[in-house]
């Protein structure tokens, strides 16, 4: 998806990481941003936040590329700037998924991009939350050891068959790193904001990026592949409605899959609100019916409706599943459906925000062959029933 | 002195017995307790109206899926139970469902409550992991000689209140030798008392033993302070609550599964807590940098301010955090300290009014 063919090469003193919050630095200290947007580790040292940045010094202790994703970095944006663009600058250093859902959050209003420059990075993926707080030392370790080879084996399972782990095109900037052997990093612009950054920090775009792009052809085409495969062994284990049931029945409905979503930003949940709190009659009728009523009720409901809502944009970032106390494998059943629905409507999410959500676009000939299978089944069953 | 029923069988299959008679002769229209859902394995809880199901039932399976106290205010928020219902619960789950009906939450009306001298739940972890199966004959074990049970939550072992208070029917397990041969079932309210009639089973008078009752509060209560220890939470201050909350990720799933957390939409969560954009530019202004994790602390301290009165321990909260958190420490601790101070314990007597909407001219002088 790469717009120009020519990228800046940027020196890493060692780590790529040290690559990334040098460049930040030097572009808040020529006012290029009012404040930078990054990952850091808190005070007390077991755990991640998002800080905002303005004061250089802090920066040097970012990480850029911390090994979890305690929260996802659309939603911290959203709060940034739902209410208002603000008049701070800032540059968002973020994951491309984070990237990603930050873009669809600015289609569905919730974000404000005027002031926002996105800037990505090549993502070796983050580990699972629960083994990070199982032991933060050895997990700091595993990550280290397994980022700097690519080795997607310790990373959350929708890490694994991330096939959107470089550049989706939506971001302004994107920071390549597959491959430069953490000696230098590869500066990409991605739109005018980004270029124009670039222009300010007087660095010039001289640097041939096609060897760099080939390697990200080559993994992606890998992990396509290997996502096909995953997603087809999960699909055989979910489909159909008993099957389903199966997938979700240990689900406590506590909905935290929904809370910690990048997409899922209504300000009230459907399945939280009094539409979904029934009489008493009601709960028993249902009970009466089969026999028996689950208790909490209508768990698979959520889920489903959950995914009508949001599987055309998800992004397969993993939240949903790092969240789970039932360690259900939301992520990878969502990314069964978001995929197959995505493709649907050759939809990618967060790749550009020229191109509307497919529920807001309204395309008179499309899904005819759906409404001629409906229509075939109900006359068929229309004659059965004469 | 209460009425005893002994049934002929182990506590698990004498209670479904009695769960069976009560479903089977119309006492009750529908029974709520735990169940094994088809043969995937996942235990939920489930409202049985067919004595049939009743064979799927676990009604003393060591795990709490969600604190059923919770689920029945959902039940019964927009009306009383229309049907007479049983239910099986544990102690901190009736409980938490007194003080939701004092908070006008649900309704006790209908509903046969049916709980038992408690020795625990496993983590929910454990359920994850599939092996809790493999710790029932060590769980029974310990319950049946009134011992700590190893691997359940934090916590229950540092659990005192575990009789209940307001049952109609107390299953006796605890310290209960002789409950893989018989169930002893004391029944403690005339409604309790009456609505057995007509089931077979020995019937006498008795009482609840209990010294074997203090020295297992005891231990428990030695327990709760070696645990406390572990946790280096003895003095909660603001340095150790800083560093505790540190990793906490905002999704405030504790409050969501927290059966004292009853608000429809969390303060939190409210459109008033949003932040304007002149708020990041003045934090950035002043300080250089902003922890876009700073409210969770606040969120923390004001939850635990806003339940402590009704915290009934039920340690549901740690079971779902994400970040290990051992928010049930934290909340027991701030929980007994308030708890004691006004002289309540949450969801022991209906009739006992809420310390925050009680007025007393006279109270805390020293402090005002």
């Amino acid at each position: 998806m790469t717009t120009t063919r020519k990228g800046a090469l940027l020196p890493a003193e060692g780590s790529v990481q040290k690559g990334i919050i040098d460049f930040a630095k030097q572009a808040l200290k020529q006012g290029a941003f009012d404040a930078v947007l990054i990952p850091s580790r808190v005070p007390a040292g077991d755990s991640f936040a998002y800080f905002l940045v303005r004061n250089e010094a802090v920066l040097e202790g970012a990480s850029p590329l911390s090994p979890i994703m305690p929260v996802q970095g659309a939603r911290v944006i959203s709060s940034i700037t739902r209410r208002g663009k603000g008049n701070n600058r800032i540059a968002a250093i973020m994951r491309p998924c984070e990237a990603r859902a930050t873009i669809e959050l600015a289609k569905l209003g919730q974000v404000d991009l005027e002031n926002i420059t996105i800037i990505t990075m090549d993502c070796p993926g983050v580990i699972p939350l629960s083994d990070y707080f199982d032991d933060a030392g050895k997990g700091d370790k595993v990550f280290e050891d397994a980022s700097q080879n690519w080795n997607s084996a310790p990373m959350r399972p929708v890490c694994r068959i991330c096939d959107k782990f470089s550049s989706a095109g939506g971001e302004d900037l994107h920071i390549g790193t597959l491959g430069t052997n953490s000696g230098s990093i590869l500066l990409i612009p991605h739109s005018s904001k980004g270029e124009s950054i670039l222009n300010k920090l007087g660095i010039s775009l001289k640097e041939d990026i096609s060897g760099w792009a080939d390697k990200v052809n080559k993994l992606t085409e890998e992990r396509k592949r290997e996502r096909d495969q995953a997603n087809d062994a999960l699909r055989a284990d979910i489909e159909g409605i008993d099957r389903l049931v199966e997938a979700f029945s240990a689900c406590i409905n506590c909905h935290n899959c929904m809370r910690v979503c990048p997409i899922c930003y209504c300000r009230q949940c459907n399945f939280d609100s009094d539409k979904m709190k029934f009489t008493f009659e009601d709960y028993f009728t249902r009970a009466e019916a089969r026999g028996r009523l689950m208790v909490p009720t209508d768990t698979l409901l959520f889920h489903i409706g959950r995914m009508l809502h949001m599987s055309l944009s998800c992004v397969s970032c993993g939240m949903c599943e790092d969240a789970c106390p039932m360690a259900i494998p939301v992520a990878q059943i969502f990314a069964v459906v978001g995929d197959r629905n995505q493709e649907a409507f050759d939809y990618v999410p967060g790749r550009s925000m020229d191109e509307p959500l497919p529920l807001t676009t309204f395309d008179e000939e499309e899904f005819l062959e759906v409404e001629q299978s409906y229509a075939g089944v109900s006359s068929q069953q229309e004659g059965q029933n004469a | 002195m209460p009425k005893v029923l002994r049934i002929n069988k182990g506590s698990e299959e004498g209670l479904k017995e009695l769960l069976r008679f009560l479903l089977e002769n119309g006492k009750v229209k529908g029974v709520l307790t735990l169940r094994k859902m088809g043969e995937y394995g996942a235990i939920s809880y489930s409202l049985i109206t067919n004595p049939d199901d009743i064979d799927s039932t676990l009604p003393l399976f060591p795990l709490m899926p969600v604190n059923l106290g919770k689920q029945l205010s959902r039940l019964t928020l927009i009306e009383a139970a229309t049907e007479p219902i049983a239910v099986v619960l544990r102690p901190c789950e009736l409980r938490a469902f007194v003080e939701l009906v004092k908070r006008t939450q649900g309704s006790l009306e209908n509903i046969l409550f049916i709980s038992s001298t408690c020795g625990g739940v496993y983590p929910l972890e454990m359920a994850v992991e599939g092996n809790i199966a493999e710790h029932l004959p060590e769980y029974w074990k310990a319950v049946g000689q009134g011992e700590l049970v190893p691997n359940t939550r934090l916590a229950c072992q540092a659990c005192e209140y575990f009789v209940p208070y307001t049952a109609d029917i107390t299953v006796s397990l605890l310290n209960n030798k002789g409950m893989e041969k018989e169930t002893t079932l004391f029944l403690n309210t005339e409604k309790g008392e009456s609505i057995v009639e007509g089931i077979s089973g020995k019937f006498s008078e008795g009482d609840m033993d209990t010294t074997t009752i203090e020295q297992i509060r005891s231990k428990r209560k030695a327990e709760k302070e070696k645990l406390s220890d572990e946790v280096e939470l003895r003095n909660l201050g603001i340095d150790e609550i800083t560093k505790t909350f540190s990793r906490c990720i905002g999704c405030r799933n504790c409050s969501k599964v927290c059966p004292a957390c009853y608000c429809h939409v969390c303060f939190f969560e409210a459109e008033t807590s949003q932040h304007e954009p002149v708020y990041y530019e003045r934090e950035l202004e002043k300080e250089g940098c902003i922890n876009m994790f700073s409210d969770t602390l606040f969120y923390h301290l004001v939850r635990l301010f806003h339940v402590s009165t009704s915290c009934t321990a039920c340690g549901q909260c740690a079971d779902v955090c994400p970040a290990n958190i051992p928010l049930w420490a934290i909340s027991l601790k701030m929980g007994e300290a308030v708890q004691k101070v006004f002289d309540y314990l949450p969801g022991k007597d209906i009739e006992e009014g809420l310390p925050i909407t009680t007025f007393v001219p006279e109270e805390f002088a020293g402090i005002v």
